[in-house]
């Protein structure tokens, strides 16, 4: 009873730690990443803590109606013309879904030559509503961001390049085999500039550790800082190796000369050998 | 009736702790040399993190132990952020020390690394992606919310005393900063660029939360530096967010502040022009925020190269005469020296590999190829070749430390329109990158040493560890994997190493307690406190 008493007591005086475990809308893993671009846009939408998700469906319906009552002043995607731009606009930023867009686009700005669209029904303006959200999440939420048709170069010159920097490692003929590893241009692109290293560990960094005691254990290296290397011999056996005084480690990575080539890659190689490389495909 | 005991206790156990607290910061000792406190982001004005402390040397660094460490784990994962990440540096005053992540302060015990006071605002929009720690005045700390309110509270309570919004989350515009207290002005910096809006630097009344001042990051209708700009309303829409605290020189009463990116980001094509004064130093008078000077060290920006590390003030002889000087490792790679009295440089220099640029203008900035440009195709280009995390400087090496990236990234524009919005093209690393820690002479621009850190994985993105450097000849930073290191100010010979639950990822402080000099550093969801063995 004593207790109780002190509790209240003490009650008002006393900032209680709140218990700060709260739900939200966590992607899992926390990334940006996702399966499906619909994952990826909202996955992004978490973690930039934007607002509410447009609705795709009305905003669709409402594209025509933008395009004929009001894409003239303010540009077939919002961002301005003769009139402002709306998706950096204050009364489009602060509304949701229509809530405060649809009885402002019935009054309009007259003063500002903005008519009112009293002729409109509230159904078609929220439409509208939300074409114009739909417009910003094209713009702010860069999970919804698409990439252009990455292939600008010259397959011709891709072919020279290829035939003078590459084959000394790469036998002719193995190029088509590359370039149909990947779906998309973009990942063909960053695939032969910087190889994945593949779960086989063909291309996995190796390594040869003299320990002090005289022991040299060779494999492949999974790790390594100042103070200790990690690596898997031909056994599959894990060994971990202080680095100290008298411990010698010596690295051989098989990419090293791709490594070596994006130090001075120019971007017209780059695109030249895309073009080639997607020619194969 | 358990129940009720244990809760009894456990109350009778934080009144107790509450009634010992009452933290009080006399205003003329805030950015004074940190000595038994750390009372700003920088510990001081000058952006150093240069500690004078000396109890701490290079021979019995070796000996350094955990004191104590406080774990954050009462609130899990946040909104894009799976786990609490301490970003921020850790004030202290009055033995108790302040520690901030998105949405959450804690007050804690400095000689135990118990919680004395936790606050948590639920915010209603805003970026959980960092928070750098509180400002600080009499029996005042300042909180910056993700979605933009400058809260003030007790100290000794963390009792909310006011708030004030300062920007509208609903335009992207995000807060992760450290407000900066000086005289009677708290000093607030803004973030977010989703939206194409302008970048600002608030001041507010530290007793009121009266507005003072606001000084906008691009210019405005009439100013000659619009011309940097194809029209007023590319300037409106801007950019150049003021993400990190600035520092601050007492005797010519001048605020620096870096700032960030232009916008639209990778895409340029709609804002031919330098774009001042994004991506720039700038220095600001502290009583009206009115401009002195300004540098741009990212002219026509492109690349995201929030230009936003710490401008260090270093006092030197320069050809026999004392300079006030200014130093900054810009994020795109270059080393930047000037005048701190007028902007002129003395050094700009690359401090990483570059080949994006062509030369110099006359006044020191960098000029880019278009070449190297965000391009359909892809264009390759430098990654970051720093962030957020804070350099440090020695004043007895003369030294200046950097954790540095050299690696490549693909940038590609998204957005070819005539009149493109925000990101609107992207980019990611190619090939190994490998991280650095540099320690250049901000008179040449040159390494004395660099220690390049071994690494399988590439360079982390954005999780950096911070640097502290004292006049016992230590630095103090991190690796990526997950050790604290110690290493020679003047060599960089590694002295002593601990690894810790995560990398290194707030700044470093340190401070004498209790006759006894801490080191504080963050490491993901855990503060850690070293100290010598007693004797």
């Amino acid at each position: 009873m004593l207790c109780r008493l002190f509790v209240s007591a003490l009650a008002g005086a006393l900032m209680i730690p709140v218990a700060a475990v709260r739900a939200q809308d966590v992607p899992t893993g926390g990334g940006r990443g996702g399966g499906t671009p619909e994952q990826r846009a909202a996955n992004t939408r978490a973690f930039l803590g934007l607002g509410p998700a447009p609705d795709k469906a009305a905003a669709t319906r409402g594209a025509p109606g933008y395009q004929k009552a009001c894409a003239f002043c303010h540009g077939p995607q919002g961002r301005g013309a003769e009139g402002p731009n709306l998706i950096v606009s204050d009364v489009v930023l602060g509304d949701d879904h229509g809530e405060h867009l649809t009885p402002f686009l019935k009054v309009g700005r007259p003063e500002k030559g903005m008519p009112a669209f009293k002729n409109l029904g509230d159904d078609e303006l929220k439409d509208i509503s939300e074409f114009l959200h739909e417009q910003v999440e094209e713009v702010a939420n860069r999970g919804t961001y698409q990439l252009q048709n990455i292939i600008v170069g010259d397959a011709e010159k891709g072919k020279a390049y290829v035939a003078a920097n590459c084959t000394s490692c790469h036998k002719e003929g193995s190029f088509e085999h590359i370039a149909g590893r990947f779906r998309s241009a973009d990942q063909l692109q960053r695939g032969w500039v910087w190889p994945n290293r593949p779960a086989d560990n063909s291309l996995a960094i190796t390594g040869t550790v003299k320990a002090n005691d005289g022991t040299t254990i060779k494999g492949r290296i999974t790790q390594i800082s100042d103070f200790r290397v990690t690596l898997v011999d031909s056994d599959g056996k894990s060994h971990v190796v202080s680095r100290g005084a008298g411990v010698d480690v010596q690295i051989t990575d098989p990419l090293a000369p791709h490594q070596a080539m994006i130090k001075t890659l120019k971007n017209f190689d780059m695109h030249n050998v895309t073009a080639y490389l997607e020619s194969l495909k | 009736m358990k129940f009720g005991v244990l809760l009894c206790a456990s109350l009778a156990f934080l009144s107790a702790a509450s009634a010992q607290v009452q933290v009080s910061l006399d205003p003329k000792a805030i950015g004074k040399t940190p000595i038994d406190s750390w009372t700003t982001f920088n510990g001081d004005y000058t952006g150093q993190r240069y500690s004078t402390l000396n109890e701490i040397t290079p021979a019995n660094v070796s000996q350094l132990a955990t004191g104590w460490t406080f774990k954050i784990d009462s609130v899990g994962a946040q909104r894009g952020a799976s786990e609490p990440i301490i970003k921020c540096t850790p004030l202290l005053v009055n033995g108790v020390l302040y520690i901030t992540i998105p949405d959450h302060v804690w007050a804690l015990d400095a000689t135990t690394g118990k919680e004395i006071w936790h606050y948590d605002w639920v915010d209603h929009g805003g970026h959980l992606v960092g928070q750098r720690g509180v400002g600080m005045y009499k029996s005042t700390v300042y909180f910056l919310t993700p979605d933009n309110w400058l809260v003030a509270l007790n100290a000794s309570t963390g009792k909310e005393l006011w708030k004030k919004n300062f920007a509208d989350a609903r335009k992207q515009y995000f807060s992760t900063s450290a407000p900066v207290v000086i005289k009677n002005h708290v000093i607030v910096g803004v973030g977010g660029d989703a939206m194409d809006m302008p970048g600002f630097l608030d001041s507010f009344d530290p007793e009121t939360g009266e507005l003072q001042w606001t000084w906008w990051s691009t210019p405005r209708a009439g100013d000659p530096a619009l011309k940097t700009w194809p029209n007023a309303a590319s300037s409106e829409h801007g950019g150049g967010m003021t993400w990190m605290p600035g520092t601050y020189d007492a005797d010519l009463n001048l605020l620096y502040w870096p700032t960030g990116n232009t916008n639209p980001v990778f895409a340029g094509q709609g804002r031919p022009g330098a774009n001042l004064w994004t991506e720039s130093i700038v220095a600001l008078d502290l009583e009206t925020g009115k401009l002195k000077w300004y540098f741009q060290v990212s002219p026509h920006d492109t690349h995201d190269w929030d230009n936003t590390t710490a401008p260090i003030l270093i006092d030197k002889m320069v050809d026999g005469k004392p300079r006030k000087l200014l130093a900054q490792a810009a994020r795109n790679g270059f080393f930047v020296t000037l005048d701190r009295t007028n902007g002129k440089y003395l050094v700009v220099k690359p401090y990483v590999p570059l080949d994006y640029y062509s030369g110099l203008s006359p006044k020191g900035e960098p000029i880019p190829i278009a070449d190297k440009d965000p391009s359909v195709g892809g264009s390759l280009n430098i990654t970051n070749a720093t962030n957020w995390e804070a350099p440090a400087y020695n004043q007895k090496t003369g030294l200046m430390y950097v954790n540095a990236v050299e690696g490549k990234s693909i940038h590609y524009l998204l957005d070819t329109s005539e009149h493109p919005s925000g990101y609107g093209g992207t980019g990611a690393g190619v090939g190994l990158s490998t991280r650095f820690l540099k320690a250049i002479d901000p008179l040449t621009g040159n390494s004395a040493w660099a220690h390049e850190y071994p690494n399988m994985n590439n360079a982390p993105g954005t999780v950096g560890a911070s640097i502290l450097t004292t006049a016992s000849n230590l630095v103090l930073t991190g690796d990526d994997q997950k050790n604290l290191i110690a290493y020679s100010a003047d060599k960089g010979k590694i002295l002593w190493h601990q690894e810790l639950a995560a990398n290194e990822s707030g700044g470093i402080v340190t401070y004498m307690l209790g006759g006894r000099q801490w080191i504080v550093a963050g490491a993901g969801d855990t503060l850690y406190g070293f100290v010598l063995p007693t004797r």
